[in-house]
């Protein structure tokens, strides 16, 4: 809990209840601004249901992490909200979710535009075999900008933004895969940045990573969630633990627990969750 | 935890076997050094009411012991913390076991100081001191620690809070003592010097109660996951019948 | 022994032979063309000598020795050799001797036990001809204007400084009746197609068609004067050439007077020495990569086979790939996966397997008379019926090969599409792209390594096709090349040489089989070297571009 200024800043963000949580400070979803609303969501693939009836809410400016066993919907919820799903042929959804207060499964809404908004970095780094510089650009390409002087200053502070710029700014001309893993990762999550989305999704980001890539795709994940909403899935719970303020456990397509981070790691609410997070036979 | 409270099977259901074998292992220990502990207080008392200087001495030079388990144990939950990275009812009990083994040794060292006055203290004092009291509160205190260990062995957050409530008679009885004995030093001036000695011991006792107070404290938080430090016994009760009003 | 096979050791030295034979196979079959190919070109000495059978008068032998081979005394009498009984085995060499326009045959096999020494006589010259193929004499004299100018000894540095003299001459004739006179004739068919336009077109009134008429004719004389002055040029430079002639004389004692232009290429093997023939060697080879066929193709060079071979795998590279690449990327990007999108692939699988004389047939059939029938039609009406597109052509070979060639191009490129990681699709769609932008911006690139794999297995089945050629386009001596100064430059229409049917031609088709018979090893050297070229072409970009997308081969 040390980005008290963060936490100061933002609007309706803290509820500095003292007293019996004994002075410290805790997050109270009911204090925060709504970024990502789902609502009743309901997903199958084909015959099978992945999603039973998922209620959430993600507040704006917050990390929230999904957490659950293989299987459970986390990602294929992850997935929902940048509608890469509609990639998958027999994939039907029924419920809502709004960003912003917008359905995104409205018909008025562009998909290529809403994943403009919903970014999205992928469990393994997938830089494009381009240059570094070229896959930084390559959203801003998509949206027609060409002058070079716009380029660069959005590559050198997406590149800045994702903690990259010091360790490539002399080769930013040579391919993304010279690059280490986390450095890739980073690389991803500038290219992700670049576009400037208001969330981002982060589906198991860290979990190719060696554990010092790791702790740095932490840090920036802390230093992203002042200008971006994030959510993100992951398998390792001590680092949901570690970079999330909301966590939401999900348990064969349901949403068993969510709340703030620090209560579902010490004292959750559900026997189920108790048992996930400490390693119980359920 | 409101829908299952912890139970015997608390040590059982972990998927690593190694894991389960630690956390029992911490647990019995804690309970080994809270006899250990109880038996030091139970031996200080008596050695300080009939005036057994011998078993004084046995207590003076066993706190070593009481010391040198809560290093081990606190050596052991680090490797707990470290290894296995404990999170909710896990992460409570170690840290509900860091905290009662500091308590624990303070206990000890508050016997091992009764055990030095008693040995201080020499026969025509002990005729005039309230040494009926002073046992009376001794065995109080002793009760108060043996229920707060019995509370940790079972993992009962609602016997915790009702030796808890003991505090409030162990402080009364503080406050009737200390009245005694200052009367006693008003009247004899010149046996101050030996009678505050006494204050000492009984102060000593009063603090034990306290700690057996944390100690039931720490067991509530570990059962229920409430914070109950600061607060009224009232609202304890509650979260201890994961009552949330 | 069990343990031996326990380990797997057989199937080692199973597998291992497999790829010493296939290797063995390859390096021999290759080995052989390059050997007997690159042979042809080798000056070989000429020997000299008497050969007397059994009985008879000796006669003079001259030549150069093709080949030779023991036989058993029987199979030689069966041969009508008249040989003495007395050994088992004898040797008879196959002579070149050339002088076709005076002896009847130039090939003779002669017995080795009725022959005299082989001589090596130093004065005994080789002359490449026009006409008549080769010549084995002794140059006697060299005349000017039918003068005697030089004989004997200081004969061969006279003949050989005018021989040097000629060649600029020689070769400006070649220009101006490949070149020249063929730009003027172009024109002037042009002219003459635009006055049969001008007839036929009624819109027009009739002064108008009279003035326009007249535009035309004039503009017609202006060329037909401009051809009658390069073909005066020409004579005179004939003329020129015609002063110069040289008498040689063959072994048998034969005088025969030559004009110096009918000569290309006069050698003394014998007075050679090994550098010399080395340089002689280089510039026959040379001659036979850049020089145009004579004879029925048997002599000269094989320049507008090649041409024609290359220029019609360009070609069709250019149809197939665009054409492959986007019905690949079709089937596997855009199509719903389902039934009919599986028996369109198998169909396209199968079309691979299509004997490929069907493919001709079909291109004779849809291109040359369909297609290249309407645009007659339509465009080249005025040449009727002389036909334009209405006959074999590059155009319809090219298309007909793409046809061929489209699988490789469909299955590799599909191949490499479905190797592209959907890691990556994914990231590009999550930045924002469209389908599209997708596949055009990130997938499509990445592939193209395999896109090029395609194109080089469809150009190394085309180079080497020769039977649908045959029916829509191929030719065995075709007057101009596809390319030229001309407009349009390009002429897809015009019939084209290829190397692989110079080869069939020459081998099988020619008057004169054994001379050929080297020029055929020669020629299909020269056809896989041009596979090969154009593969390593290929393969080089094809690693460029892998070194540039790194990502999928890792």
């Amino acid at each position: 809990m040390s980005d008290t200024e963060t936490r100061d800043t933002a609007t309706h963000a803290v509820s500095s209840n003292r007293g019996r949580n004994g002075g410290q400070r805790q997050l109270n979803i009911r204090d925060e601004d709504i970024c990502v609303e789902i609502d009743q969501l309901k997903l199958w693939y084909g015959d099978d249901q992945a999603l039973k009836g998922i209620d959430l809410q993600i507040p704006r400016n917050r990390v929230t992490a999904f957490i659950g066993p293989s299987g459970c919907g986390k990602s294929t919820l992850l997935r929902c909200m940048n509608r890469m799903n509609d990639l998958i042929d027999n994939c039907r959804i029924e419920g809502a979710i709004r960003i912003d207060g917008q359905d995104i499964h409205d018909r008025s809404v562009d998909i290529p535009e809403l994943r403009r908004r919903v970014g999205m970095v992928f469990q393994k780094p997938n830089p494009f075999p381009k240059s570094i510089y070229e896959n930084v650009a390559y959203g801003l390409r998509l949206q027609g900008v060409k002058k070079r002087r716009i380029l660069d200053e959005v590559v050198e502070k997406s590149l800045r933004q994702a903690a990259l710029w010091d360790e490539v700014k002399d080769r930013l001309s040579e391919n993304a895969f010279g690059l280490s893993g986390g450095q890739q990762q980073r690389l991803v999550i500038a290219r992700a940045v670049a576009i400037e989305p208001e969330v981002l999704l982060l589906d198991e980001p860290a979990s190719a990573l060696d554990p010092l890539a790791t702790l740095k795709i932490e840090e920036l994940i802390f230093e992203l969630k002042k200008h971006y909403t994030i959510a993100i899935v992951t398998h390792n719970m001590q680092q949901a633990a570690r970079v999330s303020d909301y966590t939401a456990y999900l348990y064969l397509g349901e949403l068993m627990e969510f709340n703030d981070t620090d209560t579902l790691f010490t004292n959750p609410s559900k026997k189920a969750t108790e048992d996930y997070i400490t390693g119980r036979h359920g | 935890m409101t829908d299952d409270s912890i139970d015997e099977n608390f040590f059982k259901q972990h998927i690593s076997h190694q894991f389960n074998e630690e956390l029992e292992e911490i647990h019995s220990r804690v309970l080994a050094m809270g006899g250990l502990v109880e038996q030091q207080l139970t031996d200080a008392v008596t050695a300080m009411v009939n005036g057994d200087k011998e078993l004084a001495q046995t207590v003076v030079t066993s706190d070593y012991k009481v010391n040198s388990m809560e290093v081990e144990l606190d050596e052991e939950c680090t490797h707990v913390l470290v290894r296995r990275q404990p999170t909710a009812s896990d992460l409570r009990l170690v840290m509900a076991v860091v905290k009662t083994i500091t308590d624990l040794e303070r206990i000890g060292d508050e016997a091992e100081r009764i055990g030095r006055m008693a040995l201080h203290l020499l026969d025509d004092d002990r005729a005039v001191a309230p040494m009926k009291e002073m046992g009376a509160f001794g065995n109080h205190v002793r009760d108060m620690l043996r229920g707060s260990l019995d509370a940790v062995a079972r993992m009962d957050a609602e016997a915790a809070v009702r030796v808890a409530q003991q505090d409030i008679q162990a402080d009364s009885q503080y406050e009737a003592l200390l009245q005694r004995l200052m009367d006693q030093m008003m009247k004899t001036p010149d046996s101050i010097p030996r009678v505050m000695d006494i204050v000492w011991s009984a102060r000593s006792m009063e603090r034990i109660g306290d700690r057996a107070r944390n100690i039931c404290e720490y067991v509530v938080y570990f059962v229920r996951g409430k914070d109950v430090r600061h607060t009224s016994f009232d609202e304890m009760a509650r979260e201890a019948t994961g009552d949330r009003g | 022994m069990r343990n031996w096979f326990n380990r797997g050791i057989p199937w080692i030295w199973l597998n291992a032979g497999a790829v010493a034979v296939s290797l063995v196979l390859v390096l021999g079959l290759f080995g052989h063309v390059v050997f007997t190919g690159l042979q042809h070109f080798w000056p070989k000495d000429i020997i000299a000598f008497d050969y007397a059978e059994p009985g008879q008068d000796p006669v003079s032998v001259m030549g150069e020795v093709d080949r030779s081979e023991v036989l058993s005394v029987r199979a030689a009498e069966r041969r009508g050799f008249e040989v003495d009984e007395s050994g088992d085995l004898i040797t008879r060499h196959r002579i070149k001797r050339g002088n076709r326009d005076i002896t009847d045959r130039d090939f003779t096999w002669y017995v080795q036990e009725n022959m005299s020494e082989w001589e090596y006589p130093e004065d005994a010259v080789r002359l490449e001809r026009r006409q008549w193929g080769d010549f084995y004499g002794y140059l006697r004299e060299v005349r000017v204007d039918g003068e005697v100018v030089a004989e004997g000894d200081a004969a061969w540095e006279r003949f050989d400084s005018l021989f040097a003299d000629n060649v600029p001459r020689i070769e400006e004739i070649g220009r101006i009746e490949r070149v020249e006179i063929g730009n003027v004739n172009a024109e002037i068919e042009e002219l003459r197609l635009a006055q049969r336009r001008l007839r036929a077109n009624e819109t027009l009134s009739e002064q108008e068609r009279q003035e326009r008429a007249e535009a035309l004719q004039e503009e017609r004389n202006r060329w037909e004067d401009e051809y009658d002055e390069l073909v005066e040029r020409r004579n005179e430079l004939l003329e020129e050439i015609g002063r110069y002639d040289a008498v040689f004389e063959t072994v048998e004692g034969h005088r025969k007077t030559m004009p110096l232009g009918d000569i290309v290429k006069p050698s003394r093997p014998n007075a050679m020495s090994t550098a010399e023939k080395a340089v002689f060697y280089v510039g026959e080879f040379w001659d036979f990569v850049s020089g145009y066929p004579r004879e029925a193709n048997t002599e000269g060079g094989i320049l507008p086979a090649i041409f024609g071979t290359v220029f019609m795998t360009l070609v069709m590279a250019v149809f197939v790939t665009p054409f492959g690449v986007l019905a690949a990327i079709y089937m596997r990007e855009y199509a719903k996966q389902g039934p009919l999108i599986r028996m369109i692939r198998i169909s396209v699988n199968n079309l691979a397997g299509v004997p490929s004389i069907v493919f001709g047939v079909f291109g004779l059939g849809f291109f040359v008379y369909f297609m290249g029938g309407g645009i007659d039609q339509l465009f080249y009406s005025e040449r009727l019926p002389s036909p334009t597109f209405g006959k074999g052509g590059v155009l319809w070979a090219s298309l007909t090969l793409a046809l061929l060639t489209l699988p490789v191009v469909i299955v590799s490129t599909e191949e490499g599409l479905a190797r592209i990681p959907g890691s990556i699709r994914q990231g590009a769609l999550a930045l924002g792209a469209t389908k599209g932008e997708m596949l055009w911006r990130t997938v499509v690139p990445l592939a193209t390594p395999a896109m090029i794999t395609g194109l080089i297995l469809a150009v190394a089945r085309a180079a080497g096709e020769v039977a649908p050629l045959m029916l829509v386009g191929v030719v065995k001596l075709a007057p101009a090349l596809p390319v030229d100064g001309n407009f349009p430059f390009l002429h897809l229409d015009r019939s084209f040489m290829h190397l692989g049917f110079h080869i069939y031609d020459v081998g099988f088709q020619s008057p004169n089989v054994e001379a050929g018979r080297p020029l055929v090893y020669a020629t299909a050297l020269i056809l896989v070297m041009v596979i090969i070229v154009l593969n390593l072409t290929a393969i080089m970009i094809r690693n460029h571009l892998r070194e540039r997308f790194r990502a999928e081969s890792d």
